[in-house]
């Protein structure tokens, strides 16, 4: 039997076979990705998901959709091309914002969803040409930013908050110094708001140059993560903020911000 | 052990500079050998360290050669100190350490950078280097978000509120009114300060210091020495530094400042003081915020009260048991980021030697003391000076 849930900011459809995970938004009655989100985004969305309640070993991955992101942040074994045929799971991506994760072989019908979340059409292309600008690959820094090797560096910790345990303490981001004395663990997805800021557009870092002035600015939060460590989000761009000092944040996957030809993705925050 | 002075000091005016890096640096030098009471010639001195973030602009690597080229110092043993903007607060701890250790007796220390060459793109790329660039920057800070994150932490901590930083906005840009070295030279009232336009809320831009070029220069010399070269020398009788983790989050606390805290305890005992005794004190504002947590950090208030402090008008010139950044401070003064540290040091040794020559004279001040933070506070130097020997 479907079940249908929000999840993650997108509307997520549970079979016993497969899982569909759509975008809530619509652009003249076709569903469209939000400010930050991509197939990458809503396939993370849709392994979490599953992986919650069978294992998803492996998987294979249609072109549009970032692998070693998918691998970092769900800890599944991406197909190589050689491997297409032991997989046991597939992901799949629709000419609309909709991902599907199937078993394989699986007989898959997406659901129609009444849930629909209108976009206006000049804010949704100007975002769209903002995201397409920042991909180019002669969209350089021109001082301090964090390269696709710092970004590989990091992505364990960036994507699936892998941490370290030391004598009864989680540590995060983790430390190289203590990795031969420490347990990974990785840290759970909640937290509590410690402070927050709204930073207009003229205050963000030169990489959100070209989307905060369409988004009014960005809004940034310092959470006391559950499991002890605190740390820095943004919040997703495609949703309404009413921070408050103490309120609950869930943390997703969505685009960061992307540069000479190479997108970055990590956690954001989600007030719950 | 060797006792250490200030004997010369100099600086440009901070702004918007018609000079470059050469230019500003050898004003700066030249006002600072210009001050010298006695005969002492660049090529005299023995070491020289060079605070810059090296910002963009001009030369990246190498420049204190440069620098001490376009100085009359060529051939001195010089290299650029970076620690964000605390760069040449810890080019002067490097200074008094070279002479403290016996090894120079004449040592220059300065700071220089140059921000307004910069297409506006390509300054919003160099602001905010200096925070932690894979965690903080990846969440859309730079340090106008990190303070703010500080502010409003503090507000819910302590009950501060924004009026209070806005108390000492009002008070930086009145003392900077009468700076004519500084970068903005105008008072403003408090329904002014407390309007400015929403930077990172809940600060505003009168929250904010501005971004400035600037020089500054201050010559050292051994105890020896500085009695021949002047009868009115500002020693240096404490320096203390320290560290911390880089990234706000990985700090215990953020509306406390913990490398400020050592640093200043390192500092007053080699000094023999405490936070008493401090008439004058030029502290790191970068936003007004960093003003508060540095009252009560540095021992002027208790933690948790640095509203407080700022609400009843502590800090203003002459009217309390201290000055707070008589010079305008970053707000008012400006914030040339590595020029900052000796920026600070040069009105220590005008206001100790009583040589400000307005209405900014600090009254009788005897001990005094900067307070130089790199970045949210993973660096910081706070030296005190007085004039007598410690």
């Amino acid at each position: 039997m479907d079940e249908h849930l929000v999840w993650q900011g997108y509307l997520l459809s549970h079979h016993d076979a497969f899982t569909v995970v759509q975008s809530p938004f619509t652009l003249n009655g076709t569903r469209v990705f939000g400010a930050d989100s991509d197939p990458t985004t809503l396939a993370v969305a849709a392994l979490l998901h599953r992986s919650g309640t069978e294992p998803v070993d492996s998987v294979s991955v249609p072109q549009g959709m970032d692998s070693p992101t998918l691998a970092a942040a769900c800890d599944v074994v991406v197909a190589s091309e050689d491997g297409l045929d032991a997989c046991s799971w597939d992901l799949m991506l629709s000419d609309e914002a909709v991902v599907v994760l199937a078993k394989r072989g699986a007989d898959v019908s997406i659901p129609h969803l009444d849930v629909e979340v209108p976009v206006d059409a000049q804010e949704h292309a100007a975002m769209e040409q903002a995201w397409s600008k920042e991909l180019h690959p002669q969209h350089v820094s021109q001082g301090a930013f964090v390269s696709e090797a710092a970004y590989v560096e990091g992505a364990g910790a960036r994507l699936a908050l892998e941490g370290q345990r030391t004598r009864g303490t989680v540590v995060w981001p983790p430390r190289f110094g203590d990795h031969g004395s420490a347990e990974s663990t990785n840290v759970h997805r909640t937290g509590e708001v410690l402070s927050w800021t709204a930073l207009s557009a003229a205050g963000a870092p030169s990489e959100f140059a070209l989307r905060a002035p369409l988004l009014g600015g960005l809004a940034t939060v310092l959470l006391h993560l559950h499991d002890g460590p605190n740390g820095v989000f943004l919040l997703v761009d495609d949703e309404d903020h009413d921070i408050t000092m103490g309120a609950s944040v869930e943390l997703v996957l969505r685009r960061l911000y992307a540069q000479e030809g190479f997108m970055r993705y990590g956690l954001k925050g989600r007030l719950v | 052990m060797v006792n250490v002075a200030m004997v010369g000091a100099g600086q440009t005016k901070y702004g918007n500079h018609p000079l470059g890096l050469k230019g500003m640096w050898a004003e700066a030098a030249e006002q600072a050998f210009a001050s010298i009471d006695g005969d002492l010639e660049p090529q005299q001195v023995d070491e020289a360290f060079i605070g810059s973030l090296a910002f963009g602009g001009a030369q990246l690597g190498n420049t204190a050669a440069l620098l001490t080229e376009h100085s009359r110092m060529k051939g001195v043993p010089v290299r650029r100190v970076e620690n964000a903007c605390a760069s040449s607060g810890y080019a002067l701890r490097d200074a008094w350490m070279a002479i403290k250790s016996g090894q120079a007796d004449i040592v220059v220390a300065g700071g220089i950078e140059k921000m307004n060459d910069l297409t506006p793109e390509r300054k919003r790329y160099w602001l905010g280097v200096s925070g932690d660039t894979e965690w903080e920057r990846l969440a859309g800070l730079t340090f106008p978000g990190t303070y703010a994150l500080m502010a409003r932490r503090h507000f819910h901590e302590h009950g501060s509120t924004h009026d209070d930083l806005v108390h000492i906005s009002v008070k930086n840009h009145l003392h900077g009114s009468m700076n004519a070295k500084a970068h903005i030279q105008k008072a403003v009232d408090f329904e002014k300060a407390a309007s400015g336009f929403m930077v990172a809320d809940p600060l505003t831009l009168y929250d904010c210091c501005p971004t400035s070029d600037g020089a500054s220069c201050v010559v050292l010399a051994a105890d020896h020495i500085a009695r021949r070269l002047t009868d009115t020398p500002v020693w240096i009788n404490g320096s203390g530094a320290a560290s911390d983790h880089l990234a706000l989050h990985d700090r215990p606390s953020i509306t406390q400042l913990a490398a400020t805290q050592q640093a200043a305890r390192r500092a007053y005992v080699q000094a023999g003081v405490s936070a008493g005794d401090i008439d004058l004190a030029e502290v790191h504002d970068c936003f007004t915020i960093a003003e508060l947590l540095a009252t009560e950090d540095l021992g002027f208030a208790a933690a948790g009260e640095g509203g407080v402090f700022a609400r009843n008008g502590e800090g203003r010139l002459n009217e309390g048991d201290v000055t707070i950044n008589a010079s305008g401070g970053l707000k008012s003064k400006g914030h040339p980021l590595g020029a900052t540290g000796t920026g600070q040091a040069v009105e220590v040794f005008q206001q100790l030697r009583q040589e400000v020559g307005n209405q900014r004279q600090v009254r009788d001040a005897e001990v005094a003391l900067t307070h130089n933070v790199g970045g949210s506070g993973a660096t910081c130097a706070v030296h005190v000076f007085g004039r007598e020997v410690a």
